[in-house]
């Protein structure tokens, strides 16, 4: 019966590690919940280590909080949407607090009613939704809110001041037209091989080149006809065709970072949200940007006729987990990370809060850091932002289309024409689909 | 004769020249990995390619351990990928030899069943398994991973094979002599599985080792994740600084490349015993 | 006869019992999960634990068929498949016929060329990404050098595409099929070959009438190993071209992930996966066909 034994052995072995595991994972749990009052919150977010505001707002809400405990589940910034997503479609209370990143992805998960109706917290709080400079009503779903934005970034132009001074060019203004912003692009750039200079650098989102056509504020992007785009794609087709700015084709086939372009000194101009500020800043002061230690922002281009300032929005926001067992405990933290005091310690770490008051913006503009000239404070004015993406039912599936066609397009797999053409019919397709 | 012997020899030379060819193609990209590891982010597109670097940055592979706890995810990985090779060899070795050596009800359509899941894209059922694991309340834990991985039809799918071609008047003399099935599973099968056994050995490892999807879902929480999960986000983080990210992945790519060379000798071997018939 | 259908019983149940430890877990784990993917194919759900599912029938199926992206990925899919699977297949057996051999260096040889297998696609793809860059790559930096005027731009020219992602399979998994041939050429009868010899048989004759008959069982078995990996392609393709540039290397599980996650059509999701196994098992059972008539 020596072989009998060898079996019982194995399936000894089997169990007792299944049961380990058994135990290591009640264990877990146990340990939160034996600590009494304390009350422990889960948030969702993306690269905390790369993130500089988290740590301040929590440590910010805990002094005042001393038995609440937030603690970060990082998803990754990639998919960060969707694996939010897959989480609470087991309606588990492992979210409380839930991270918003863009638009489509809030749309789903109002749509699959992952996240909670906020308006009767913010009824008894008296929570004052104007204080967002619109962009509340920008995320409101038929009158009901299911989140609070407490960053609303923007987009302006970083440039590389030693660059300019370098080239006798004088510096971008708060008022360029696009005709003005390309001409100085073009005579930004100069040099061959390691000396190379480019005018211009567009990321490989598409809200970097697709979205100028947006903000004559006549058009929305989930609406076709594309037509009114053309002029856009031409430019910086042009632009990467003349060597003005690198390519989009080398830019994605290496995932190359927008950050490590600009910090190494080879672009003059970049158009990028106002996130980047807190970063850029950071990294300067770690030694890993000397190439850009002189920097300044300008606002973006318009078109003619556009009042300078008008721009891009790009919302984050909070919400509360459908599934999530202390909600009232969420909304506290909601509540505080979207006020207009958390607002100052955001502004502190160079982000840009959802409630932009002139204190603010002098928080941001006199932090240690952020360029000495009148002009960049006075780029974080904005005008009028538009979202990146409006707050559209179909958001996810025009967001899959409109992200394939400015692929194709900006690599010259297909003309201008064409795309937007094709873009348009495929757009319509799912708006018919309804 | 001498004639003879020189085409030979031309003929071997110019097998080698392919060998070696093939082979560069292969490690080309590694040796360019090892290459890039020690160098800083800005020298690693320089052309023409700098093979080896005149100041080595071995830096990065200190700062890797500190820029992420890859200490941790090396131990998770570990754990995870050793008991998954062992109850996916356990569990598909035992099914295997009832699906190739014993005769019962239902057994053709059964092993139809499990070979045709093979062919099922995970992304499909990925959430409703992720619902039903929640459930359960195993999200988070490193048991979901097990769950999920150590039964796969494809371990049961190779090992019957393998057991189809071992002759089953084996099995037959030893009923003679009064052994059990069980006996005869673990003192004439199991011993001759060896080579087989180790096939399914790299094969699972490797598939643990490197699996990303299933970490990425089951395991949020820091301490609880895995290598491949860990370079991925990693890479997201921080995706221009390839010096850094070069480093993590060889010395990710050491441990399954260890497992690899101590067991490629029964490797050839167990598959060739496979048989393959049919 | 009591004691004969007791006997039998035993005999049923210590089957089972071998089974059992496996399939428990594979059916709890692995088989329910994937039925109720199968239910779901006729049902309208969003993926949420708080909204209903609904019976739609068959109308997940009838909206594929005017699905724009559906239709991309359905024929990349083909695409890919027909000039993945013979390239790998007679690379892998090329190799193999070369490391048969008794030679200095073999094991080394083998190792190597296993090692794209064993690598992890999050790293391989990073240098693959990084060698074949349309502009400071090395490959192309090369060519540039040798005077080629215009380098073609690989993973983001919609007509290289779809050709670099094969490419890259092919060499990612070559290695692993060649060590399958390699086993079985182990098993291929040498005394044929002396036969062969002797009615003056040359190489290239004997390979084709000796050897590759021998090894038919195990090019059925990579075969069917291939089509099956191919027809599911998913990380390769997300990993270099997410499916770019434009739909050119969309192919259908990257479409069936977009539309679970993206677009929450779980329903039409798994009516997607439902052609996909379909469409397996139809070329499986084929190959099966195929296979017995040879061996009659």
């Amino acid at each position: 019966m020596r072989c009998m034994k060898h079996f019982v052995v194995a399936a000894l072995i089997a169990t007792a590690t299944m049961g380990g595991l058994l135990a290591n994972g009640t264990k877990e749990g146990a340990s939160s919940a034996s600590a009494g009052k304390q009350t422990t919150l889960n948030w969702a977010v993306w690269d905390i280590n790369s993130t500089a505001y988290y740590k301040p707002i929590i440590d910010a809400y805990e002094v005042k909080n001393p038995n609440v405990k937030i603690n970060m589940v990082d998803l990754g910034s990639a998919d960060f949407m969707t694996a939010l997503q897959t989480q609470l479609a087991s309606g588990s209370s492992e979210f409380d607090v839930v991270t918003i990143k863009d638009i489509p992805g809030y749309n789903n998960l109002v749509k699959k009613n992952m996240v909670v109706n906020l308006n009767d917290y913010i009824k008894k709080d008296g929570v004052d939704t104007n204080l967002y400079g619109g962009t509340a009503e920008q995320i409101s779903v038929d009158g009901k809110l299911y989140a609070l934005p407490f960053r609303s970034d923007f987009w302006v132009i970083f440039y590389n001041k030693a660059l300019f001074d370098k080239a006798g060019v004088p510096y971008p203004t708060n008022d360029m037209t696009f005709e003005q912003y390309d001409a100085l692009a073009r005579k930004m750039t100069s040099g061959n091989g390691a000396n190379k200079v480019y005018g211009a650098h567009y990321h490989t989102w598409r809200s970097t080149v697709q979205l100028f056509g947006i903000l004559d504020g006549k058009h929305v992007i989930t609406q076709p006809p594309y037509d009114y785009l053309k002029p856009y794609y031409e430019m910086v087709l042009s632009e990467q065709k003349d060597g003005i700015c690198q390519n989009y084709a080398t830019l994605k086939a290496s995932s190359l970072h927008y950050s490590g372009q600009f910090q190494n000194g080879t672009v003059a101009m970049m158009n990028m949200g106002s996130w980047y500020i807190a970063t850029l800043i950071q990294k300067i002061k770690n030694g890993e940007a000397d190439a850009a230690k002189e920097w300044g922002i300008v606002k973006y281009p318009h078109a003619q006729g556009v009042a300078p300032g008008t721009t891009l929005g790009t919302i984050t926001s909070l919400s509360i987990s459908q599934g999530s067992k202390q909600k009232d405990a969420a909304w506290d933290f909601v509540k505080f990370v979207t006020s207009p005091e958390c607002a100052a310690v955001i502004a502190k770490t160079g982000t840009i809060p959802a409630i932009m008051s002139d204190k603010v913006v002098d928080e941001i503009s006199s932090m240690d850091g952020f360029p000495a000239d009148a002009n960049s404070k006075e780029a974080l004015h904005v005008a009028k932002a538009y979202l990146e993406m409006p707050l559209h039912d179909k958001a996810g599936q025009i967001e899959t289309v409109l992200n394939q066609y400015h692929d194709a397009i900006i690599t010259g797999n297909i003309s201008v024409d064409d795309g937007l053409k094709k873009m348009a019919e495929d757009v319509r397709k799912v708006l018919g689909q309804n | 004769m001498q004639v003879e012997s020189n085409a030979s020899k031309i003929r071997q030379t110019i097998m080698y020249l392919l060998l070696i060819a093939c082979s560069a193609l292969m490690v080309l990209p590694f040796l360019w990995m090892l290459s890039a590891s020690v160098k800083l982010d800005k020298d690693v597109f320089s052309f023409p390619i700098d093979w080896i670097p005149a100041h080595p940055r071995w830096a990065n592979y200190r700062d890797i351990w500190t820029t992420i706890p890859l200490g941790t995810f090396i131990r998770n990985t570990v754990k995870l990928t050793l008991i998954v090779t062992f109850l996916q060899l356990f569990t598909s070795s035992f099914a295997a030899y009832a699906f190739s050596k014993l005769h019962f009800r239902g057994r053709d359509t059964l092993f139809l069943g499990y070979v045709a899941t093979i062919a099922m894209p995970w992304q499909v059922y990925m959430v409703p398994q992720f619902v039903m694991m929640s459930k359960m309340g195993l999200n988070n834990t490193h048991l979901a991973i097990i769950l999920l991985q150590a039964f796969s039809a494809f371990g049961v799918f190779m090992m019957k094979q393998f057991y189809t071609s071992i002759p089953t008047e084996l099995c037959e003399a030893a009923r003679v002599d009064g052994m059990t099935e069980y006996g005869i599973y673990f003192k004439i099968m199991l011993p001759l599985s060896k080579p087989a056994l180790s096939t399914l050995t790299i094969f699972t490892f490797v598939n643990t080792w490197n699996d990303f999807l299933g970490p990425y879902i089951y395991l949020t929480r820091e301490k609880l994740k895995t290598i491949a999960i860990g370079l991925r986000m990693f890479i997201g983080q921080y995706s221009q600084e390839y010096g850094l990210i070069m480093a993590a992945s060889v010395v990710t790519l050491v441990p399954v490349v260890v497992v690899f060379l101590s067991l490629q000798k029964y490797f050839v071997q167990g598959i060739a015993n496979t048989g393959l018939k049919g | 006869m009591q004691a004969k259908q007791k006997a039998e019983l035993r005999r049923h149940l210590v089957a089972y019992s071998f089974i059992a430890p496996n399939f428990i877990g594979f059916a709890l784990f692995t088989l329910a999960p994937m039925v109720f993917a199968f239910i779901l194919a006729f049902l309208d759900w969003d993926g949420s634990p708080y909204n209903p599912m609904k019976f739609v029938g068959l109308e997940n199926f009838i909206r594929l068929s005017d699905d724009s992206q559906f239709a991309a990925a359905f024929k990349n899919t083909i695409i890919y498949t027909i000039a993945t699977v013979p390239l790998t297949l007679v690379m892998a057996l090329v190799i193999a016929l070369l490391l048969n051999r008794k030679m200095r260096g073999r094991d080394f040889f083998r190792t190597v060329s296993f090692f794209p297998y064993v690598a992890s696609m999050v790293a391989v793809t990073a240098v693959w990404n990084m060698l074949f860059n349309p502009g400071m790559g090395p490959i192309n930096q090369f060519l540039a050098s040798i005077g080629v005027q215009n380098p073609p731009g690989w993973s983001t020219d919609k007509d290289w595409a779809m050709a670099t992602v094969v490419l890259f399979s092919v060499w990612k998994y070559m290695g692993y099929y060649m060590i399958i041939y390699l086993a079985g050429l182990q098993g291929v009868n040498t005394e044929l070959y002396e036969a062969a010899n002797l009615d003056g048989c040359n190489g290239w004759q004997r390979f084709w009438n000796v050897t590759l008959p021998q090894l038919s069982p195990t090019t059925f078995f990579i075969l069917i190993m291939l089509v099956v990996q191919c027809f599911k392609v998913y990380d390769i393709v997300y990993m270099i071209t997410q499916g770019g540039p434009g739909t050119a290397t969309l192919v259908m599980v990257y479409d069936i992930y977009n539309k679970a996650f993206v677009n929450s059509t779980f329903g039409l999701a798994s009516a997607e996966a439902m052609v996909l196994f379909l469409l397996v098992l139809a070329v499986t059972l084929i190959q099966f066909g195929v296979q017995k008539k040879q061996e009659v």
